[in-house]
């Protein structure tokens, strides 16, 4: 229970809410922009009679499914047809369901995630005369990448941790993806760039690789077999490189072995890890939140904005929210819409 | 009175045989009525070229299910050629990754695929272990011992020779659909032509006639797991031309589609029994279905739904049909 005025670590309520706030604000600013143009949108940027296809690695977790929600309903407000393809988180599948709109015949394509399997589809789309606009995957065969900014998040998640480590002791890193997806590769590569500046901070050797599809569960798994090998002590923090789905089963194992003193960090933001972040004595401690539906609605205003005629950047950066201890998750988890943690 | 029984029963089993077919196609219909630029070239090209891994699959699963029988559980299957195609396509592209030749990774790939045909042509024919579990165990193996050779991470290809059986045109058909034909018709001649492929079915068809002729069915139900393994080797190359590398979890939908297509292809033949050109043509339905349904908007889990309820169609068909016989 809080109430305002009352002491928290880092300040009073109030006063966390006012720099959550802040930080809102700042991250908001994007929004403001397209709030404008949104409205510039209603009378300048069309789809009309264009159909754009949606290709979507997965719809089963938040962020992948709130990206696409802000495609296809953006795509809709503009007034253009939706064609949509959901990979079912099998990277293979995404991929193929590129040839698929392509034989369909759409206008554009905006493609959400994926691996290099892509990039032949992205060339040979783009080979056909139809614009792609990816989101979260840079490629020289598209026109425009929309994604959060990823340097800030990897250096931001990085401070954090180390903060929360009191700069020095052993971590565990998932880095399934650092070398084949860009997005993880600034991720984790920055997280790890901060790290060079303390020296105390060991990150404990191999890696781990966590699974695409199942990656709770399989977190959990991999996490209570890392936790037999280092007994009390010897590790002190987990971190998820990219993203923050298998946080959720790092955080079950630790809570099942006892374990809660290991600390986890993650990026992403989800609702569902700020949940656990706001949870009396949760050992997840930091966190960056995306806005995954802004960022899907800004790739299908580029659509629209491509179409009239604009010249589009290779990137569009969306804000972050950086999200440090359980106070800033329950603010956080209100002003982004997710509803109220008590 | 009783001929005319048995008429009427073998009539009941011949329309309960051909109704997975008569589903599919009706189901086609529906898609190439409804999905716009489905009942044209391009997309044939693009069905054909979905299919090649399954095509690559079924050829390797058909000579399994002739030696030990289309019995999906006491029967031969093989349900590790999908784990094998994966373990492949890690090694490839782990070696080449490491600056290896891709040739000394092709032999890599090939000792490796060769040792999970013999162990479960071990497991099936000197330890009498059921196929369908011992070559599922296989499958959840082969899996893991992947995912420690390439710490389950994607990995892309730098091997333009594999790459060309995804892009390349070689007499104005794609290469990978060429060369996969070529296979298939090699496919079909040693399985149904020569005088191995007929002691295969001999084998299948009634293991202790096959006996008492002489036939040494536990060497061809062995050699046939061989020539799975071989086939999910080969079928490696096209997993990874197609994904521009190796993308951790491939073997899932391979698996339902193969088993989906090999039993299918049953409905082509005219005794109902698993044939390698009915298999193909199912392997080829099965990839049109897939790209019909996403055409035409429907949702992926739908499209699993549908694939798997096919499976089980498919395969209480048969049973009722053999029943019915």
């Amino acid at each position: 229970m809080f109430w305002f005025g009352q002491q928290v670590r880092g300040g009073t309520f109030y006063q966390m809410g006012e720099r959550i706030m802040k930080k809102l604000l700042a991250a908001t600013s994007a929004i403001a922009v397209l709030s404008v143009s949104t409205v510039w949108a209603q009378g300048q940027l069309s789809l009309d009679g264009k159909t754009i296809g949606v290709a979507v690695v997965g719809t089963q977790h938040f962020w992948d499914r709130e990206a696409f929600n802000g495609a296809t309903s953006r795509v809709e407000e503009l007034g253009g047809t939706v064609v949509a393809v959901d990979g079912g988180r099998d990277n293979q599948v995404h991929a193929d369901n590129h040839d698929v709109l392509m034989n369909r015949g759409v206008d554009a394509v905006i493609s959400i995630l994926g691996d290099g399997a892509v990039e032949p589809k992205f060339e040979a789309l783009q080979a056909a005369g139809i614009p792609v606009f990816s989101v979260d995957h840079p490629s020289p065969h598209v026109v425009n990448n929309t994604t959060s900014d990823n340097y800030y998040m990897g250096t931001t998640i990085g401070r954090y941790m180390a903060d929360a480590m009191g700069g020095a002791g052993k971590v565990a890193v998932f880095n399934a993806f650092e070398n084949s997806l860009r997005i993880c590769g600034i991720r984790t590569g920055l997280w790890k760039y901060v790290l060079q500046d303390y020296p105390e901070i060991e990150i404990i050797q191999p890696e781990l690789a966590e699974e695409f599809a199942n990656a709770p569960e399989d977190a959990r798994r991999q996490t209570l077999d890392l936790l037999s090998q280092y007994p009390e002590g010897e590790i002190d923090a987990i971190h998820v490189g990219c993203w923050d789905q298998p946080a959720i089963g790092v955080v079950q194992a630790l809570e099942e072995s006892g374990r809660t003193d290991v600390l986890v960090t993650a990026l992403d933001g989800g609702p569902d890890t700020l949940e656990i972040m706001a949870e009396e004595g949760s050992p997840f401690v930091a966190n960056v939140a995306q806005q995954p539906r802004l960022i899907g609605q800004t790739a299908a205003e580029n659509v629209a904005r491509y179409f009239a005629g604009d010249t589009l950047l290779p990137q569009t950066y969306v804000e972050v929210v950086p999200i440090n201890g359980p106070e800033e998750a329950k603010a956080a988890y209100k002003e982004l819409g997710y509803g109220e943690i008590n | 009175m009783q001929a005319s029984a048995r008429n009427q029963k073998h009539r009941l089993a011949t329309i309960v045989g051909l109704l997975p077919l008569i589903i599919f196609l009706a189901l086609l219909l529906y898609v190439g009525l409804n999905a716009p630029n489905f009942m044209t070239i391009v997309n044939l090209k693009l069905v054909l070229a979905q299919s090649l891994t399954v095509v690559l699959s079924v050829i390797g699963l058909s000579a399994v299910v002739m030696a030990g029988g289309d019995d999906v559980v006491s029967g031969g299957i093989d349900m590790s050629i999908p784990a094998t195609a994966v373990l492949c396509a890690g090694i490839v592209a782990v070696m080449t990754g490491a600056g290896q030749p891709a040739i000394l990774a092709a032999l890599a790939a090939l000792v490796a695929a060769m040792l999970v045909g013999v162990v479960n042509a071990v497991l099936v024919t000197r330890l009498r272990m059921a196929p369908l579990l011992a070559t599922l165990a296989m499958f959840v193996a082969v899996v893991g011992i992947t995912n420690v050779i390439t710490e389950r991470k994607r990995l892309n290809l730098n091997v333009e020779s594999i790459a060309a059986l995804r892009g390349d045109i070689a007499f104005g058909i794609p290469l990978g659909i060429l060369i996969v034909a070529i296979l298939s018709l090699l496919a079909w001649f040693f399985l149904h032509r020569s005088k191995w492929g007929l002691n295969l079915q001999a084998a299948g068809g009634s293991r202790d006639a096959a006996e008492i002729s002489g036939i040494r069915v536990d060497r061809l139900v062995a050699q046939s797991y061989l020539v799975a393994a071989f086939m999910g080797f080969v079928t490696g190359f096209f997993t990874l031309a197609r994904a521009n590398g190796y993308s951790p979890g491939a073997q899932d939908n391979l698996l339902l589609e193969m088993v989906l297509a090999t039993f299918l292809g049953a409905a082509f033949s005219p005794r109902r029994i698993v044939t390698v050109w009915g298999a193909i043509l199912g392997a080829v339905l099965v990839a049109a279905i897939s790209i019909g349904l996403k055409t035409i908007g429907v949702n992926v889990f739908w499209t699993d739904l549908i694939k798997g309820a096919l499976i089980v169609i498919v395969v209480a068909l048969s049973a009722i049909s053999q029943w019915a016989q």
